[in-house]
């Protein structure tokens, strides 16, 4: 739609600029003095208190149900199973969270029929006047199952003789796909005839198997949904989602509501999401479908332990991946073939297996390989499904990849560094192997920052000393290209939803601004950033501005705050609004004041519109704004009163953030405890709107990234028994087990494809996290020859390798 | 989430009122409540799910850290806040404040009690091992007036186990006078910074003048068998010197070895052991240096 | 089954009739309506959302009964800024960014009040380990710590 935009910067008066600029965030003066509005802070008058029951077992048939005693607790007021709601509620599949790839969905409603395929499944729900009693209820509800096979892993999923997690399948691959090699089995047999000739023939061929754990960005608010129902209005759900648009297209298929009688309203605070609050899942479903049929209204407040069970369970996938270069280091060729683990499958819009999908196609990174054979398998098991977190699949590819260099590095004795350096893309935009566009920016410019900031010959003299002292630090490193919103262009074949950025701003006659878009923010601060946009356009104060959310009711359509959608493409639509809105006060005003004179003769700014050609011309912001919506008589021709638009925003290519780390540990050999001494990032981020903003996203990203990979996991036991459902368990980062994070974008480069030349930032952070320290760790002990490919990287994973290490040394 | 129904709440001001509400239930049908940082995840979990709760919060006579008899007397309701800020554990009970000063977080710290962590004796627990290794004892007093003392190591069992009779109550822990020229200290590990131990090990180390090791004590927590001691690394001690870093080594790697550990999603057998050897090292080393200064004293 | 109490919850009177099972942070919630106390932990009490004062301790409210807290006085976060005016504390964390979904920061801003009384001039490595008992997921606690120390700076 739009290309570049020229922002005229220069003749901004100086108090104008907004975009750049340290702003307080608006958003806090509430959430400090515990007036946030979270999901849980909403009641309805009657509310019933909706709590599920949930399988014990990993793989059952149900074979009876016996709620009788549930149903007699006083305040009860009904319970219900899947075989009650089996011919009420549509089953997913439904067409708007199918994605237009070929891969097998699974049949599925939102309470388990016939049988249970995960520890934790939903298998019925009671609801109750008191949310004790609840509790209550649910523990008399009698579940008798009869315990099948169950599938432990990926591994053993597509073994011919695995039990099927989905019966009436071949067997239990939902998903395969090639990616690279074009589009035709010709064109693939071809391109991997040819990896494999480049491997073959390589001088250098590091070959290696990754395995990544179970792990996701759990937020610290869990979900809910609570519904209304009126039979003349239809269905009001508030729901901790990032997409609310979609979920309401979704929620009026499955339940049969028309669309425009059924309103979805994320709440104006939520706890996080970071992926997780992205897909379209059961439980919502359930408590609207109960809504309307008790005709009361009916909420489901999530425990930590549903949560930790059934949601937040991400990257699990293994890569064989072979990495051929020349014996200088220049990668030749690449093949990775990954397996994921997908648990049961049944998961709206992401049925997750988009993920590894995208991180296979994000394999390549920042790195320029155009040779490469890439093919993912996504195995069902009888786990919970993958729910998206943040570095949405790539999170063990990333890993992968930075491992492999680093042992390039080693095989031909040249710095981890210089490897990275000679083969990052040098020439934007670029597509990778994959096909996927990566649109600007300038990535030697990046890494040089970072490793100037590092002074990495100083710390590899501190080393050496370090060693001879027999202590062991290391450097490692790691790098994201990151997705910088989601075109049309990926998202329509991928998930069948629009890309663009929305917005609509609407001023009104005092001179103030109300914007409205479609996301759902969890904590990024759009009521801040958006309001500095807009007053940056204006000319105003972003006090003046007002940014509502969430409200399918009142915002125009948006896919949802997914993939950095909100610094590249909803700000950018705010930016084309404001813009549409001060060409019409311009055309206006020079009518008025019979100037001969175009918009761009027009300079908004410290609250005053004045014409550049003499600047004693120059009106209030205000004076228009209401002559134009109160008094709009003596027009000129064509133009109307009113100052509200609404516009889209499709980035002309799809846009990515690049970022690289870097990650000092010291380790103590004798137990394999170590800690992370330092970690410094150095990103693109385009043109800084807030800069604490963007600062604050990368320290938590990387710090998530940090306790995925050092503390977190999902454990399932040889029974199918999930063993990690409370925070005594499922271990996150405290303050006291993670350093500040040192973090520079100084250089960036503006984005060519957007209005302010943003560059959205915060989805892959975490990506680049594992690599950067295992191979932190595994170059500090160099000496000892220790190679760390799996996680979670654990002390005593570093403790028993660091034994076989020495043990093999002592025999040789 | 949330506890299932409880019909009685009793906030008793005496030890006399807190046994005569224990007296009026039926067996097992009562409990007391401490700070209740553990036992609130049980009650609330479901696992236990007590019919009357008897709280202990204001009972005066429990509270407090005393001088007695030449040794030291913590009343149950102590809490870990007031015992890791007392400073006349220093030098021979350090231990106790190595182990307070790392319980959980501090909120946890506020409210829970060394009383609370005895009698529930939970299996990854500070206090159980530290009471153990600085030989205390824990004095009990029942519903029909009958006081008795034991040692720690006999009234902590198995995990959830202790030799606490129903109709008793926890009164105070008893360290005996602190022999001169010792010293003690507590550490643990977890995956994350004061997390619940995976291992957890005390060490008390009296010297004599010719600065070795006269009498030692050693205790592991962390285990499935219940907190125990190590006589196998308290023997290897004995006349050890203080800077004698290899044989210290070798006494920790003796604890090591002798102690009966499991393996579970923390840690496999091997590194449980490998933990307890560098712990244990570590411990020992710093009660050494504290009996040392004590010596002056 | 139900107990009267009476609790002071930032200085104004409750008296109610509860269920002995109704948690402290229910009471606060629901009973009082000030929902600026969370819960984002199940039953094991970890993630520390639920941070208020107990006579001027932070404590976790959803380790404790309602019943427990009778005759006691409470403060949430909703008590820290006085006749309007924020804290030192409150308007470091705005300066310093040190909130992003705000899910964690009442119950550190709880948890930092009374640590700071008690330990007014502590060093980074104090404030991190004084946070151990609250989990914050967005923002690396980076900020958190920032504003933290300001604030002890800024107290005199």
């Amino acid at each position: 739609m739009t290309s570049t935009i020229n922002m005229p910067h220069d003749r901004h008066p100086r108090s104008s600029n907004w975009v750049g600029r340290q702003f307080s965030r608006k958003e806090d003066h509430r959430l400090t003095t515990g007036k946030g509005q979270y999901f849980a802070d909403i009641l309805v008058p009657g509310m019933l208190h909706l709590v599920f029951v949930r399988s014990t077992h990993a793989h059952a048939r149900i074979k009876r149900i016996d709620s009788s005693a549930a149903r007699a607790l006083p305040g009860v007021v009904a319970v219900v199973t899947g075989a009650d709601i089996k011919d009420q509620i549509k089953s997913l599949p439904q067409p708007v969270v199918v994605p237009a790839l070929p891969a097998r969905y699974p049949t599925f409603w939102p309470l388990a029929v016939d049988k249970v395929k995960f520890h934790g499944e939903p298998v019925a729900a009671v609801i109750a006047r008191d949310k004790y009693v609840a509790e209550d209820a649910a523990e008399l509800v009698e579940v008798e199952y009869e315990a099948l096979p169950h599938v432990r892993n990926m591994e053993t999923a597509l073994d011919p003789a695995a039990p099927l997690v989905h019966e009436g399948w071949p067997d239990n691959e939902m998903f395969a796909l090639t990616f690279t090699g074009g589009g035709t089995p010709e064109t693939q047999a071809a391109n991997d005839a040819e990896v494999d000739g480049l491997i073959r023939a390589a001088d250098v061929l590091v070959k290696q198997r990754y395995r990544v754990h179970r792990c996701g960005v759990t937020p610290l608010e869990t979900r809910g949904a609570l519904a209304t129902w009126d039979d003349g209005d239809g269905m009001t759900a508030w729901i901790t989602t990032q997409r609310p648009h979609i979920d309401r297209l979704a929620m009026s298929d499955v339940l049969d509501i028309p669309a425009e009688k059924l309103r979805v309203i994320a709440p104006r605070d939520q706890g996080g999401g970071f992926g997780v609050k992205a897909p379209f899942y059961r439980e919502p479903i359930l408590v609207c479908y109960m809504a309307r049929k008790l005709k009361r209204p009916v909420r489901w407040l999530e425990t930590r332990e549903e949560h930790l069970m059934s949601v937040s369970q991400e990257r699990d996938q293994m890569h064989d991946l072979e990495v051929a270069a020349t014996k200088d280091g220049r990668i030749v060729a690449l093949r990775d073939r990954g397996l994921a683990d997908n648990g049961d499958g049944c998961e709206g819009v992401y049925w997750g297996y988009l993920m590894p999908f995208l991180g296979a196609a994000l394999l390549p990174n920042a790195y320029d390989l155009p040779k490469c054979d890439i093919k993912i398998r996504v195995a069902c098991t009888n786990k919970a499904v993958l729910s998206p977190a943040r570095s949405f699949g790539a999170f063990p590819a990333r890993f992968a990849l930075e491992r492999s260099i680093d042992k390039i590095a080693r095989r031909i004795g040249k710095d981890p560094a210089e490897v990275r350096r000679i083969n990052f893309i040098r020439s934007l935009p670029h597509v990778t192997a994959t096909g996927v566009n990566y649109d600007s920016g300038d990535f030697l410019k990046v890494w040089d920052l970072l490793i100037k900031t590092i002074d990495l010959p100083k710390f590899r003299a501190e080393q050496q000393e370090a060693r001879r002292q027999g202590r062991y630090i290391g450097l490692g490193f790691g790098v994201g290209a990151e997705l910088s919103g989601v075109a049309s262009s990926v998202l329509v074949p991928m998930e069948n939803q629009p890309g663009y950025g929305a917005a609509t701003v609407r001023l009104d006659p005092r001179g103030k601004v109300l914007v409205f878009e479609g996301d759902a923010p969890g904590g990024q601060g759009h009521e801040t950033t958006m309001a500095q946009v807009v007053a940056q356009e204006f000319g105003i104060h972003p006090n003046d501005v007002i940014v509502a959310h969430g409200d399918t009711g009142t915002t125009p359509f948006g896919s949802g705050t997914i993939g950095a959608r909100s610094g590249s493409y909803t700000v950018s639509a705010i930016s084309i609004a404001c813009r549409f809105l001060k060409k019409k006060i311009a055309r206006i005003m020079a009518h008025d004041l019979k100037l001969d004179a175009d918009p761009s003769d027009f300079v908004f700014g410290d609250g005053q519109i004045v014409f550049t050609k003499d600047d004693n011309i120059r009106k209030t912001f205000r004076e228009m704004v209401e002559r134009i919506i109160m008094a709009p008589l003596n027009l000129p021709q064509g133009e109307s009163g009113g100052l509200e638009h609404t516009a889209f925003f499709e980035a002309d290519a799809p846009m990515i953030c690049f970022s690289a780390h870097a990650c000092f540990v010291e380790v103590d050999a004798k137990t394999g405890q170590f800690k992370i001494t330092r970690y410094v990032t150095s990103e693109d981020v385009g043109t800084v709107i807030n800069p604490q903003i963007v600062e604050a996203q990368v320290q938590g990203g990387v710090v998530q990234g940090i306790s995925n990979a050092l503390f977190e996991q999902f454990v399932y036991d040889e029974a199918g028994q999930q063993l990690t459902s409370t925070f005594e368990n499922y271990k996150l980062a405290t303050a006291a087990d993670v350093p500040s994070i040192e973090v520079h974008h100084e250089a960036g480069t503006p984005c060519p494809h957007t209005p302010l030349g943003s560059r959205g930032l915060g989805e892959g952070i975490p990506g680049a996290v594992p690599g950067a320290v295992t191979n932190a760790v595994c170059d500090a002990l160099q000496p000892f020859g220790v190679e760390i490919d799996e996680l979670p990287l654990r002390p005593d994973r570093i403790w028993r390798a660091l034994k076989a290490a020495t043990e093999k040394t002592a025999a040789e | 989430m949330y506890p299932a129904p409880i019909e009685n709440y009793v906030a008793p001001a005496t030890v006399q009122e807190a046994l005569k509400a224990l007296g009026g239930q039926a067996a097992g049908e009562a409990h007391f409540i401490a700070g209740g940082q553990s036992l609130m995840q049980a009650i609330k979990s479901r696992l236990i799910s007590p019919r009357t709760l008897i709280d202990l919060q204001h009972v005066a006579e429990l509270k407090g850290i005393s001088a007695e008899a030449g040794g030291v007397r913590i009343g149950a309701m102590t809490r870990y806040r007031s015992i890791a800020g007392e400073e006349r554990l220093n030098g021979a009970y350090e231990a106790l404040r190595d182990a307070a000063s790392h319980v959980g977080d501090r909120q946890v710290r506020n409210r829970g009690t060394i009383g609370g962590s005895l009698c529930w004796n939970y299996l990854a627990a500070c206090m159980p091992p530290t009471c153990i290794g600085l030989g205390a004892s824990v004095e009990l007093l029942d519903t029909k007036g009958e006081k008795r003392t034991l040692p720690a190591e006999e009234f902590l069992r198995g995990p959830l186990e202790t030799a606490r009779k129903e109709n008793e109550i926890l009164l105070a822990v008893v360290l005996p006078g602190a022999p001169a020229r010792s010293g003690s200290a507590y550490k643990k590990w977890g995956l994350v910074t004061d997390a619940l131990p995976v291992v957890g090990v005390c060490a008390f180390v009296q010297i004599g003048d010719d600065g070795r090791c006269r009498r030692a004590r050693l205790a592991v927590g962390g285990l499935a068998t219940g907190p125990r001691r190590s006589k196998a690394g308290e023997e290897a001690l004995a006349g050890v010197a203080a800077k004698d870093a290899e044989a210290i080594a070798a006494a920790a790697d003796r604890a090591a070895a002798s102690t009966e550990v499991q393996a579970d999603m923390w840690a496999d057998a091997s590194y449980r052991k490998a933990l307890i050897s560098t712990l244990a090292r570590e411990v020992v080393s710093t009660a050494f240096a504290r009996a040392q200064a004590r010596r002056a004293a | 089954m139900n107990k009267t109490i009476s609790i002071t919850i930032n200085g104004e009177a409750y008296q109610q009739s509860v269920p002995i099972r109704m948690l402290l942070v229910d009471f606060i919630r629901d009973v009082a309506g000030l929902t600026g106390t969370h819960v984002a932990c199940t039953f094991e009490g970890v993630c520390g959302a639920c941070t208020v004062h107990l006579d001027g301790e932070a404590v976790k409210s959803c380790l404790m009964l309602a019943v427990q807290a009778d005759g006691h006085r409470i403060t949430t976060v909703e008590g820290l800024a006085v006749d309007g005016e924020l804290s030192i504390l409150q308007k470091a964390f705005n300066d310093h960014h040190a909130l992003q979904c705000g899910f964690c920061t009442s119950g550190i801003l709880m948890n930092a009040a009374e640590f700071l009384k008690v330990n007014p001039r502590p060093t980074e490595a104090e404030i991190r380990s004084a946070l151990v008992g609250n989990l914050c997921r967005c923002t690396g606690y980076a900020h958190i710590v920032d504003a933290i120390k300001e604030a002890a700076g800024r107290a005199g």
